[in-house]
């Protein structure tokens, strides 16, 4: 079971406000029964090469790398919640100092 | 003539000039409109636009240039299709609206398929119900007091009420087949490389694919052909040939071939899927199948394995998700912090954060060797496994899920109950080979279960060939109830 100050960590970590402490006890409670169960993982015996995967890849994915500009950039700047001249507004990222 | 729901019925009737594209457009449409209400399978129906392709269609010859001639399909609404919505079932997508299509959608269009909706799937593929999409859950055509399965839900449930005649679905770790088991249905999830992701949201990338559901063997097989292949917009898509899969299909034989199950995997299984899994064995068997048992020793950890890696993953690729390129921003947000935090935690339905918050967690430092390291090794050994035991067989069986489909809720309180409906399902994904559910009977309720057929690698072609031969020996499998 984690403790709610590692579900606040976590959730911190992953930029998720948790609304409400019954939401911190619901993450506490789901996230610890299944980190429970992936415990098991803990008693097997592996090493380095046992990530090994036995599946064909392709001989080489690598490729050139060229730009392609996108044919319509409007589109995707469409679908952002607050946009002014191409550019995606956000808040002032550094505070003015405080007086 | 009625219209027929299957590719095959399609594309004769209209060489035989029985009716048209639009005409059949129609009647799909018309359906969507009498079943939908029900069933909540479609986020989005554009009937004006799918008619207006269709009636395009109207005015060319069925030729073999198009395979799928005026076939209407639904497309699981996380994909793009430039000018649909793609919500993905999540408020935090809503408003959404796609700058492009998806390379498998647009060569099923380019093939002369016509979309005909975005379909209901759980928030971000999470789920294995399609209770946890955020515009409500999709039910099942076959009883809908009960879920059809999960995350692709909405796709298998619009192929097996006739609302299309095909759909597509995506498959982290069962979202295909457990649906398609449970609604009846043929649903493939290919080899990991077989179809380009490009324009498809992505959840986990080194398990995601890209695959159909259908009535039949033959008509997976033909939308498989259509969409695979090498795209140079997803680099992990494979450049390997692409066979033509429906060819050879109506001879294709079980004589001879050698065919795996482990017992010990099938502990846990109902007792109506294990009877019918059995009967499905003994079908292959006097289909002149040889079966031999397989060692399958380490697929009991991948649940474990699995909720490690595709929560590690998923807690990466939805980092996007941050109220500044899409949709949805929190309004009260005063700082460039608040936006992500308010927005991601207003935005995301509970498993979804749930899983972020799990791959967080089995990222950050003090916990990477213990869990997302370990993880990665034991999917090793699950591959390992099956490389062991397609030294023996050509291809392995399961049943596709444990149960038939489950009640609304029935599953809803505890994570770990959900999750164990893809325990068939998962080590497939994690071994990047292809599966394939085909329907092998109902339970006593009427509801259907699905066989798992698992291939090698890219042996798709082998799996399509064994589901044909198998639904000969099975016979004709029953639609759902409501149809038109």
């Amino acid at each position: 079971m984690l403790s709610r100050e590692e579900v606040l960590r976590i959730a911190k970590l992953a930029r998720l406000e948790l609304a409400s402490e019954a939401e911190v006890a619901l993450y506490q409670r789901r996230l610890g029964r299944v980190l429970e169960h992936v415990r098991e993982l803990s008693s097997l015996t592996v090493s380095a090469e046992s990530s090994v995967r036995h599946v064909p890849a392709d001989a080489d994915a690598f490729r050139e790398d060229v730009v392609a500009p996108f044919p319509n950039p409007g589109a995707l700047l469409q679908n952002a919640p607050h946009v002014q001249d191409d550019h995606f507004v956000l808040p002032a990222v550094l505070e003015p100092e405080a007086e | 003539m009625g219209i027929p729901l299957e590719i095959a019925g399609l594309l004769e009737g209209y060489r035989k000039k029985a009716f048209k594209p639009s005409e059949a457009v129609d009647a799909f449409l018309k359906t969507i409109e009498a079943v939908n209400p029900g069933l909540n399978a479609f986020l989005e129906v554009r009937a004006d636009v799918a008619r207006s392709q269709a009636r395009a269609l109207d005015a060319k010859q069925p030729t073999d240039g198009l395979p799928l001639f005026g076939v209407p399909v639904a497309i699981k609404d996380n994909f793009l299709v430039e000018g649909w919505k793609a919500t993905a079932g999540s408020r935090i997508l809503e408003g959404y609206v796609s700058p492009y299509t998806a390379t498998s959608v647009q060569r099923l269009v380019d093939a002369g398929a016509v979309v005909i909706g975005k379909t209901n799937c759980d928030e971000f593929a999470m789920g294995s119900s399609n209770e946890n999409s955020a515009f409500g859950p999709c039910r099942n055509p076959w009883d809908p007091a009960r879920v059809p399965g999960g995350s692709s839900g909405g796709s298998a449930a619009a192929v097996a009420a006739g609302c299309a005649a095909i759909s597509l679905g995506t498959d982290t770790g069962g979202s295909i087949r457990q649906p398609a088991s449970l609604c009846g249905l043929v649903g493939v999830k290919p080899s990991y490389g077989r179809v380009s992701r490009y324009g498809v949201v992505a959840f986990a990338s080194s398990l995601d694919q890209v695959g159909p559901f259908g009535l039949t063997t033959w008509d997976a097989a033909r939308v498989l052909e259509v969409m695979a292949g090498h795209d140079p917009h997803d680099a992990t898509s494979s450049r390997r040939e692409v066979p033509r899969y429906t060819a050879g299909l109506a001879s294709a034989t079980l004589k001879g071939v050698r065919i795996g199950y482990a017992p010990a995997w099938l502990e846990g299984v109902e007792p109506e899927v294990r009877a019918r899994f059995d009967e499905a064995l003994a079908v292959l068997r006097s289909e002149g199948a040889v079966l031999c048992e397989v060692a399958l020793p380490h697929t009991k950890y991948a649940l474990s394995t699995y909720y490690l890696l595709a929560p590690s993953e998923a807690s990466s690729n939805l980092a996007r998700y941050d109220g500044v390129h899409y949709g949805l921003r929190s309004k009260d947000a005063r700082s460039g912090e608040e936006i992500y935090t308010r927005t991601r935690g207003r935005g995301f339905g509970p498993e979804v954060k749930l899983r972020i918050m799990l791959g967080t967690y089995a990222l950050s430092a003090g916990y990477y060797d213990a869990y997302y390291l370990r993880a990665n090794q034991v999917r090793g050994l699950i591959s390992g496994d099956f490389f062991g035991a397609f030294g023996k067989c050509d291809c392995i069986v399961s049943p596709t899920s444990p149960t038939t489909a489950f009640k609304l809720g029935e599953k809803t309180d505890d994570p770990l109950t959900m999750y164990l409906s893809d325990i068939f399902t998962l080590p497939v994904n994690l071994a990047g080979l292809p599966g394939l559910s085909v329907p092998c009977g109902l339970d006593s309720k009427g509801l259907p279960v699905g066989l798992q057929l698992i291939g090698r690698a890219f042996d798709e072609q082998g799996l399509f060939g064994l589901a044909s031969a198998y639904e000969r020996a099975r016979g004709k499998f029953p639609l759902a109830g409501e149809k038109r």
